[in-house]
């Protein structure tokens, strides 16, 4: 029996979250694993729930069938085969998974703040799969992230779009086919005008608005000089030129080329109407489009323009006044910016705001009296226009992804809660089986103080010392503009 | 001298090397040679003979009872019937086991460390002054005319700065290591390594292999210098690397016709990168974590590049993709361990937390069933004790012993690309050797000698690790003994003794040579139990103390294997009995030890 429990342990020791083992893993564990995303299951039946559908209105008594990590069918009576898994939903809500278009929540790093222009780096680089508030979020009913550079400077670095599957590696996280994007950043945060510097520093330039107009315009001045000049090398060495030395390739104009060729999107922090307008302006100069404003708290006074340059705007829902910036700032925003015709998303910028999305979303039929539908639009659908993944995700249609989750109520309402989360018709989170897991890590944690590695020194070895208080991690990045404990990394 | 028989044909196998030899050996026999006279320079005993001990010689099977023959330098012969050469110092190995020197795969050892100005007392203190005084610091390591910022200058050679000597590196050959591969500290591009052996007088003389391997930490620069985030550690290296491969490219189509071509700028620090484009140099990347492993495969396929994994705390979670691409291990021995003593129920750890521990000394038995290549380093242990001992602990978690002995020997030479120099005891090699007393994973095994480059070099004690909460010690300090061995005259030999409840642990050094004292005793009453090899002569015997301590006062009967029995008496030096915890007075006017609350009042705590 002692023999069976370690070798529970040991299992469980090798999968840290049962809704994630890579596929290798679940091969070698094959019998042991009795979850339901066991490989057998390719087709689930959900039957029977009220489906929120968000693009076709929400839909009562209905079945989902999901097939091979696609939806296959919503309708009534659907017929899934004899292995297919089968949950009865009846008196609960199923819904699209949620998209957060503005996270930070599996990064190691936020901010490269050292330059003003840091388009060569990559949150690619740096995901980290194990972030546990990647499972809450999906407790949460979030499936989609947008995992941002932070807004220390003017041109931050590339973003990612992820799903959060949760105890995979991590390479099946990153959205395939989703469009690259990056991060810019306008306003008080780039100033850094309240840094205390250190003796012997230098201020980062920019120190005003007027200066980061000035990088934006110097990068994409050589943004165009280096296409020019690798145009010309590839010119010349089409007309039969030998022994050309090329061009260096510079990592930090290469991403610049691609928004001025329309193939990487900008998703721009900035707060208040003037930048917006600027920032805008200077897209139209130098011919891009800016993708989404990010946080864009003053949109509502431009909503007209911003509509009419194609931008989406990515918000919260009510949260003003927290610096000098957000001042002016409504929670009627993001419907002044829906009727004015702009994509609208409310989004997290947090790792525990990010758990309770459907809540700010239902805020917004609050203030400015969006529709249901409308409201459930700003945290599904529209956040996946603005991250050019719509046609995978964002609504309950056949044809997409399976990433839905299952609430026991209307989401929109404060007692609800997720019971089950599906990206690609595989379950990442489920409460039963979260609930039925808690013994289990307890046993391992009472197996695992027991090991030798674990034990205090036995007496007569290190003296005892007062254990230094432990600092539970807090990785709050509330707007992305306080310091994201990044250590230097906006100094 | 004579090859034995049965190594002729391993010694084919590394033909050149065992020519050398033969060619040195026969000169050295009939004819004087500058390399002879070189040698004589610095040692007129070149030649030892380690008789009737255990040889464990990795590159074959075990010899329960032979003899390892060392001249000028290199392992002259080895084998069950090999006899010793008249000219040789004999060693009686009767009891001993005589492994391949151990290497350490990875240190900083000899390595300048930068210079961390204190911050200023007074004034604006706390996490302010400390980031003004990271500013300020000096770098270990730094390139002239180079074109990039220290940190990324991966034309910096651990060969062009290593020192001989040093407290550290004497711990490592206490803990019997004989060579290592030892790189900068810091940087992202930290340099590159060089295999060095631990007794050398000169940084020449220590070098073994250099360059072996750059060596590269995701560690941002500091002080507001790009990259300062991990974010901008990859995009400065990818962006370094496409430089280097533009380098390379653009000096070759140069050189080929020059006339009409704009020069390229020299560059040292992107022309140390090209080796490691061409495959001809591996990368050496510091990662414990999955993702910092996955990381380093990944930049390592990106620009398909040779590496190596240092550290590799979590590398049995990514053996699958290690063993695809044949990436080595260096794997750390510095196992994470529960620092405080207090209730586990008082500050809970993460299961995350108390996984890593219990991991750590499973991984290498994971590794070497996935078939993941890897050796053993020392990685930053701060008390080297614990190297064998972490050992032991993956042999308790199901590490094969012939796996354990490779990976602190032959492993580590073929990774460093030195297998041809190091690693086994074999004709011809570099004669690095570590014999001990018991097994080298025993818990009561005892390190009694090390050859490096063919000389055995002095072993003293280890600094004992501050030990709390100890009662009153009977025997701790330095003893001064005079030892009366028959028909011998008298010699003079000082103790060093530590003593944990009735555990006892120390050594010896003077003119009966340098050891530890093993199978150590002490009752109640003071009579104390201890052995220890000494040296008389030519020989080298095996000598038990018995005797008792009274106050600080000791005497008692010594014998030996083979020469002899005699009597022995001493007296503690400083006369600090019965404390145990007061330290031998270093000079002669001892200052008294502070009051408690006065002197060393320690700084407050945030």
């Amino acid at each position: 029996m002692r023999k069976l429990i370690s070798l529970f342990i040991s299992l469980a020791v090798l999968v840290p979250a049962w809704g994630g083992a890579s596929a290798q893993q679940r091969r070698r564990e094959g019998a042991a694993r009795t979850e339901p995303n066991a490989a057998a299951a390719t087709e689930t039946l959900i039957r029977n729930a009220t489906v929120i559908t968000v693009s076709r209105g929400t839909l009562a008594n209905t079945d989902i069938l999901i097939r091979n990590g696609k939806i296959a069918g919503v309708g009534q009576n659907l017929k899934a085969g004899e292995r297919a898994r089968v949950i009865d939903a009846t008196g609960k809500y199923v819904m699209p998974g949620i998209v957060d278009a503005h996270s930070h929540s599996m990064s190691d790093a936020i901010n490269e703040g050292t330059l003003s222009v840091t388009s060569m780096v990559r949150i690619r680089d740096v995901l980290n799969p194990t972030a546990p508030n990647l499972y809450r979020e999906l407790a949460g009913g979030v499936t989609t992230l947008n995992i941002l550079h932070g807004s220390a400077n003017t041109i931050g670095g590339q973003n990612t779009v992820v799903k959060i599957k949760y105890g995979r590696p991590v390479a099946e996280f990153i959205f395939p086919g989703a469009p690259p994007g990056i991060k810019f950043a306008l306003g008080e945060n780039v100033k850094q005008a309240s840094r205390t510097l250190q003796p012997g520093q230098t201020r980062r330039y920019p120190a005003t608005r007027m200066g980061q107009e000035e990088v934006l315009r110097d990068a994409f001045t050589r943004a165009r000089n280096y296409k020019r000049t690798w145009d010309e090398h590839r010119a010349a060495v089409a007309q039969g030129g030998r022994n050309l030395i090329p061009p260096r390739r510079d990592l930090q104009l290469e991403p610049l080329v691609e928004i001025l060729e329309g193939k990487r999107l900008v998703h721009a922090h900035c707060y208040r109407a003037d930048e917006i307008i600027m920032l805008l302006n200077l897209a139209d100069d130098f011919g891009f489009k800016i993708k989404t404003l990010q946080h864009v708290l003053e949109g509502y006074k431009v909503a007209k323009e911003i509509a009419a340059h194609g931008a989406g705007a990515s918000s919260f829902a009510d949260s003003w006044g927290y610096k000098i910036e957000a001042y002016d700032a409504i929670p009627y925003n993001a419907a002044v910016m829906v009727r004015a015709g702009v994509i609208v998303s409310i989004n997290s910028d947090s790792d525990e705001r990010a758990r309770r999305l459907n809540i700010e979303a239902a805020k917004m039929m609050k203030y400015g009296d969006l529709s249901e539908d409308e409201a459930l639009r700003l945290i599904t659908l529209n956040p996946a226009i603005q991250l050019g993944v719509q046609d995978r995700v964002g609504s309950i249609d056949v044809g997409k992804d399976a990433d839905l989750a299952i609430w026991t109520a209307h989401p929109f309402s404060v007692y609800s809660r997720v019971e089950t989360t599906f990206i690609d018709g595989d379950i990442f989170f489920d409460r039963q089986q979260d609930l039925a897991r808690r013994p289990e890590l307890e046993r391992e944690r009472q197996e695992l103080l027991r090991a030798e590695a674990n034990r205090p020194p036995a007496e007569g070895g290190a003296p005892p010392q007062p254990g230094a208080p432990r600092r539970r991690p807090t990785n709050h990045h509330d707007h992305d503009d306080v310091d994201h404990g990044e250590g230097d990394n906006n100094r | 001298m004579r090859i034995h028989p049965a190594r002729r044909s391993r010694a084919a196998s590394i033909f050149s090397l065992a020519f050398v030899v033969s060619l040195v050996a026969g000169l050295v026999a009939f004819a004087p040679s500058p390399l002879r006279v070189a040698r004589a320079q610095r040692s007129a005993i070149d030649t030892y003979a380690i008789t009737g001990a255990r040889i464990v010689p990795v590159s074959g099977a075990e010899i329960p009872r032979g003899t390892v023959v060392i001249r000028g330098g290199l392992i002259a012969a080895v084998g069950a019937n090999v006899p010793a050469p008249p000219d040789a110092r004999i060693i009686d190995g009767t009891g001993l086991t005589i492994y391949p020197g151990l290497i350490d795969a990875n240190t900083n050892l000899g390595m300048p460390a930068s210079q961390q100005p204190r911050p200023a007392t007074g004034g604006a203190g706390g996490v302010a002054a400390i980031i003004a005084a990271q500013q300020q610091a000096t770098p270990a390591v730094s390139s002239p005319n180079s074109s990039q910022p220290v940190g990324l200058q991966p034309e910096i050679l651990a060969a062009d700065v290593v020192r001989p000597g040093g407290d550290q590196i004497e711990a490592a050959r206490n803990a019997g290591l004989t060579a290592a591969l030892t790189a900068p500290r810091e940087g992202i591009f930290m340099g590159q390594s060089a295999v060095i052996n631990l007794a050398a007088e000169t940084p020449q003389q220590m070098i073994v292999r250099s360059p072996v391997a750059l060596h590269v930490g995701f560690t941002p620069l500091r002080a507001g210098t790009y990259p300062g985030s991990l974010l901008g550690v990859f995009a400065a290296i990818r962006q370094m690397m496409l430089d280097a491969q533009r380098y390379r490219e653009a000096n070759a189509i140069y050189e080929k016709s020059p006339r009409g071509l704009r020069r390229p700028d020299q560059d040292k620090s992107l022309a140390a990168l090209v080796p490691v484009l061409a495959r001809q140099m591996p990368l050496v990347v510091y990662a414990d974590r999955q993702r910092d492993i996955e990381r380093a495969l990944d930049l390592a396929q990106e620009f398909n590049v040779r590496l190596v994994i240092a550290g590799g705390a979590e590398s049995w979670r990514v053996t699958e993709r290690l063993a695809a691409a044949k990436v080595p291990v260096l794997l750390s021995l510095n196992y994470p361990r529960r620092t405080t003593a207090e209730t586990p129920e008082a500050d809970p750890d993460p299961v995350r937390v108390l996984r890593e521990r219990a991991n750590a000394p499973k991984t290498a038995a994971r590794l070497a069933a996935a078939g993941v290549r890897f050796a053993f380093q020392s990685g930053g242990l701060s008390n080297m004790n614990d190297y064998l001992g972490n050992v032991s602990k993956s042999l308790d978690n199901g590490l094969a012993r012939d796996e354990a002995v490779r990976a602190l020997t032959l492993r580590a030479a073929e990774i460093l690309g030195v297998e041809a120099q190091l690693g086994t005891i074999e004709v011809g090699k570099i004669a690095n050797l570590t014999v001990t007393r018991g097994d080298l994973f025993a818990r009561d095994r005892r390190i009694t000698h090390v050859f490096i480059d063919g000389r055995p070099v002095d072993l003293r004690p280890v600094p004992p690790t501050p030990a709390g909460g100890q009662g009153r010690s009977l025997a701790s300090g330095t003893w001064t003994l005079r030892v009366q061995l028959e028909g011998q005259p008298e010699r003079s030999l000082t103790l060093t003794l530590q003593q944990e409840t009735e555990r006892l642990s120390g050594s010896i050094q003077g003119d009966l040579g340098s050891a530890q004292i093993a199978n150590a005793s002490v009752g109640a009453s003071g009579d104390i139990k201890f052995t220890v090899p000494i040296t008389t002569g030519t020989q080298t015997t095996e000598a038990t103390f018995t005797g008792t301590i009274s106050g600080n006062e000791m005497r008692g009967a010594v014998t030996t294997v083979g020469t002899g029995a005699g009597t022995f008496n001493g007296t503690r030096a400083g006369g600090g009995g019965g404390g145990g915890t007061t330290p031998p007075a270093a000079t002669a006017t001892p200052t008294p030890p502070p009051a408690a609350g006065e002197g060393t009042t320690p700084p407050p705590s945030e």
